[in-house]
């Protein structure tokens, strides 16, 4: 009697809990809050869901939040870096209970094509994840069926009313458990069933070289320059100058280049940045090659210091070398000189382990401040696969440096405030430290490195066809724009000529990725400084654009559409009526943007004269871009040294008057009339003919001809499986990418891919003239100066 | 004080039993609320979940410390001024009523309020400029 009572009470009970299950399963499903949350690319695609096209507010998933404690669903979107791994693991922490998560993206599932010593090789190494949404990225649809993924695991498995009345046992939010690499899932980069096949890359990895057929390949000599009157003039004063102590070098693709004795550098830049004629004011670029593991030795030393310079008057770029010897050796720092020299030095010295004496702040750049070796050194491990895999106990334990640590004095007056790496208004994961009186800015600190993909390590193991798809990464809201600066330093060096059409193609894409980029960050500018609706009509328009590049390449953000001597295919069926009515459309477009925002008094107030650049500063500081042009100097490379089909268009170079947050926006929005002019042109005049060149020693052939003749299909299959051959040299190609000049630094050694591979990237110029300008300001301003630098951290720490 | 024809619970005049009964439900309404907070739902109080949420960073040094906020000043002077349009509005809704006095004493009143702002800007209360804006 007694029994089936009990049991009689029993069977209530779950009826009243299955039922309050229901109701409340119901209620979660309809009002998921995602926390504003974005790691790299992916969350683009995530930002897009929630504009009006898709619209994940129809999901209930409305408004996202900006703090942890708001939110309870966690979209990992992006890259997981082991630099961030602990933010991330904190911000889930801090979330409200119960919470979800939902990997988004390959790299958050598995670390994706980024096998690489700083990147966690899943998300679900340090969190439990209920939903993985493939891709690279996911299209913001594969986003919203994600979410619907999540909403139907919740009313199907979750059981929350004996967890809401802490009557104990139940279940809900994601409570999956935490995978590890190579012990509960496969640790095989390529997936399971590879056992026992090399690793990609394996025969061209030193000391070995095994079963390398590159070294049976023929190629031409790289491509030589002659030197300029101008050039060798300044070869000769140098010589009479420096003597022997500066060496001409004989063979060159791109530029003038000297080896020069290290104790005599710093006086040979001082000398061509303050005297030389032409003066080259700008360090382009400075970085290291490890000469460790060439194959020919010969007389090459340790390390190689490369000096790049330009010079604005003639246009003209020059490159000192200069040897070092040892593990870890010294050398001068040119910060005096420079002072963008700042941040090159310490990336050489945290890539390299070389030593710059006189250097005012000497720290690691990238890499967390607890990392053991020099990521670019040939000796340090590649693969994220090859080293101890990172969990939960490596995310608790590896905390960043605290914000003290980033001043020199500090007095009890002053505040210390992190502004990121996780922030509304950092547009990416970077750490901005402020040491605040009041409102006011003291002094402002940068922590870089948290979105370190080692791009730059990954060139050295791909071979060259297949590090294309990595450059669309590089900047990941300038799509191919990103392809033509990599594959225009290879052509550059192999003397591939190409195809008019390809040319125009190049060209006419670039342009819309340029379009593209800057709606993105109209968008967000007008949105930091208060204007929420701007988002809205720039992504539509952006859409429109996406939809372009999706009809003509396949893909949205990341098309890796440019091939080694011209692009994948040919245009399709169609692609004149959608260019034209953009072109039809855009110009209307961007006259609302403009009354929404160009006599609007308070965008004015927040911009006018807020976050000034002097002409001199960006000179010295190496800045680059629209925000260089901004300043007031019509510096743009498309004009200056034309490359691609750009000589044979008109266009205009817009500049701006002030160097302010206002300036660069006019800059950015009248840079957006000339791109349409320029895509207009380009689709008016496209020329016929071939859309990849015939040169098939290093290119792709036509699809169609592949089909046909058996010549054209072993070159397609030697070039897909081995990789081209590019001869042995260097060069450096730089472009106007949206955000400003983009260089590739290239050294091969004559094998199937690169021996060093160098990104000069506009963003990390352009960000360390920050603590400049953010000195004495609000934070409120410094929330405009953000936005309207346009950098994005991919580039900046690649 | 003022019996009603309507009753104590009319809406169209209210009186002090109403107001009585409608703070009542709303102490009630908020009491079971944060009870109801309190009570129910999983709690996982960690040690990162309680620590403060500042970008994802752990804070550096302590939040208690003389701290200069100019922005206090300037809300407590919008606050007061603020407060002080309630007096107007309440006169311009009784303007006709109140006559010349009262027109003249609201203008007393307003002359008294710009002489206080006159005051607050000459003692350069409302100046708010960081170092890199005087520049």
């Amino acid at each position: 009697m007694g029994n089936g009572r009990a049991a009689e009470m029993s069977q209530v009970e779950n009826l009243v809990q299955r039922n309050l299950d229901t109701i409340i399963n119901w209620s979660r499903k309809h009002s998921l809050w995602p926390f504003f949350f974005g790691l790299s690319c992916c969350f683009i695609e995530e930002a897009t869901a929630f504009t009006s096209r898709y619209d994940i507010g129809r999901f209930g998933a409305e408004v996202f939040r900006g703090s942890p404690r708001q939110g309870d669903l966690l979209i990992i979107s992006g890259t997981v870096f082991k630099k961030m791994a602990p933010v991330v693991l904190r911000l889930y922490e801090q979330m409200a209970e119960p919470k979800w998560v939902i990997s988004m993206g390959s790299c958050s599932n598995s670390g994706g094509m980024y096998d690489v010593y700083s990147v966690v090789q899943g998300v679900d190494q340090i969190l439990p994840v209920d939903v993985y949404v493939p891709g690279c990225p996911p299209r913001p649809e594969a986003l919203l069926q994600g979410l619907i993924m999540l909403q139907e695991k919740i009313v199907a498995s979750e059981r929350p009313s004996r967890a809401v009345f802490n009557l104990g046992k139940g279940g809900q939010g994601t409570t999956g458990p935490l995978l590890m690499d190579g012990i509960s899932k496969s640790r095989d980069p390529r997936g399971p069933g590879y056992e026992g096949i090399p690793v990609r890359g394996s025969s061209v990895s030193p000391p070995f070289f095994a079963d390398n057929r590159a070294d049976r390949m023929w190629t031409p000599p790289a491509k030589r320059k002659e030197l300029s009157p101008g050039d060798q003039r300044l070869a000769e004063v140098l010589h009479s100058l420096f003597a022997a102590a500066v060496v001409l070098q004989a063979d060159v693709t791109d530029m003038m280049t000297f080896q020069v004795d290290q104790e005599i550098l710093p006086a040979v830049l001082r000398y061509l940045k303050n005297e030389a004629s032409p003066r080259y004011e700008r360090l382009e670029d400075l970085t290291a090659v490890d000469e460790s593991a060439r194959r020919h030795r010969r007389d090459l030393p340790d390390f190689t210091l490369v000096y790049t310079l330009l010079s604005f008057s003639s246009a003209s770029r020059v490159r000192l070398k200069s040897g070092l010897q040892g593990a870890s050796p010294d050398t001068a720092s040119i910060c005096d000189l420079w002072p963008s020299a700042n941040w090159y030095e310490r990336e050489v010295y945290d890539m390299f382990g070389i030593r710059f004496t006189g250097h005012p702040d000497l720290r690691r750049l990238l890499m967390p401040h607890d990392w053991e070796g020099h990521p670019l050194l040939k000796s340090h491990v590649y693969r994220a696969t090859q080293m101890t895999p990172y969990g939960l106990e490596d995310a608790r334990n590896h905390q960043a440096l605290d914000a003290a640590a980033f001043f020199v004095r500090k007095n009890d007056q002053e505040y210390l405030l992190n502004l990121g790496p996780h922030h509304y208004s950092t547009h990416g994961v970077v750490r901005f430290i402020l040491d605040l009186h009041g409102e006011e800015i003291r002094e402002m600190g940068i922590d870089l490195g948290y979105h370190h993909r080692g791009v730059e390590k990954i060139g050295e193991h791909q071979s060259w066809h297949q590090f294309i798809p990595y450059t669309d990464r590089v900047d990941y809201l300038s799509g191919v724009a990103n392809n033509l600066t990599y594959l225009s330093a290879i052509e550059a060096m192999a003397g591939i000529q190409l195809p008019d059409r390809a040319e125009y193609i190049r060209v006419m894409l670039s342009e819309f990725f340029r379009i593209s980029n800057h709606l993105l960050w109209f968008g967000t500018f007008a949105q930091d400084i208060g204007m929420m609706s701007a988002v809205f009509y720039a992504f539509r328009e952006r859409e429109m654009i996406m939809d372009i590049v999706e009809f003509i390449t396949g893909a949205r953000l990341h098309p890796a559409w440019f091939r080694i001597g011209g692009v994948a295919q040919d245009l399709p069926d169609g692609w004149q009526e959608r260019v034209a009515d953009f072109v039809k459309i855009f110009p209307k477009r961007l006259h609302e943007y403009e009354a929404l925002t160009a006599n609007n008094p308070i965008f004015k107030a927040r911009t006018r004269g807020i976050g000034v650049l002097t002409l001199q500063d960006a000179i010295d500081w190496g800045v680059s871009g629209p925000n260089l042009r901004a300043c007031g100097l019509a510096w743009d490379l498309r004009k200056k040294t034309p490359y691609s089909a750009y000589g044979a268009f008109t266009f205009d170079i817009p500049t701006g008057p002030d160097g302010d947050c206002y300036s660069r926006y006019l800059v950015r929005m009248a840079e957006m009339r000339q791109s349409l002019a320029l895509i207009a042109q380009a689709a008016k005049e496209m020329p016929g003919g071939r859309y990849i060149c015939e040169d098939c020693r290093y290119t792709l052939p036509e699809k169609q001809e592949t089909l046909r003749d058996i010549d054209s299909l072993i070159h397609h299959f030697v070039t897909v499986s081995r990789g081209p051959k590019i001869p042995a040299g260097e060069t450096y190609f730089a472009t106007e990418a949206p955000r400003g000049e983009q260089g590739y630094y290239l050294v091969s050694d004559g094998l199937n891919r690169a021996y060093r591979l160098r990104v000069r990237s506009p963003g990390f110029a352009n960000l360390q003239i920050l603590p400049g300008l953010a000195k004495g300001i609000t934070i409120s301003d410094l929330v405009a100066i953000l936005p309207s630098l346009d950098y994005i951290m991919p580039d900046i720490d690649r | 004080m003022f019996p009603s024809e309507y009753g104590a619970f009319s809406a169209v005049q209210p009186d002090l039993l109403t107001m009585a009964l409608y703070f009542l439900m709303v102490f009630g309404l908020m009491a079971v609320l944060l009870f109801l907070t309190s009570r129910l739902g999983e709690k996982k109080p960690t040690d990162l979940k309680l620590s403060v949420y500042e970008s994802g960073m752990i804070p550096a040094g302590t939040a208690r410390f003389s701290y200069p906020a100019p922005f206090y000043l300037i809300a407590i002077f919008f606050l007061i001024f603020d407060v002080e349009a309630a007096f107007i509005f309440s006169w311009a809704i009784a303007f006709d009523q109140l006559g010349w006095q009262g027109w003249l004493r609201i203008s007393f009143f307003i002359f008294i309020l710009l002489a206080s702002l006159v005051y607050l800007l000459q003692k350069g209360g409302l100046e708010w400029a960081t170092a890199g804006q005087q520049k």
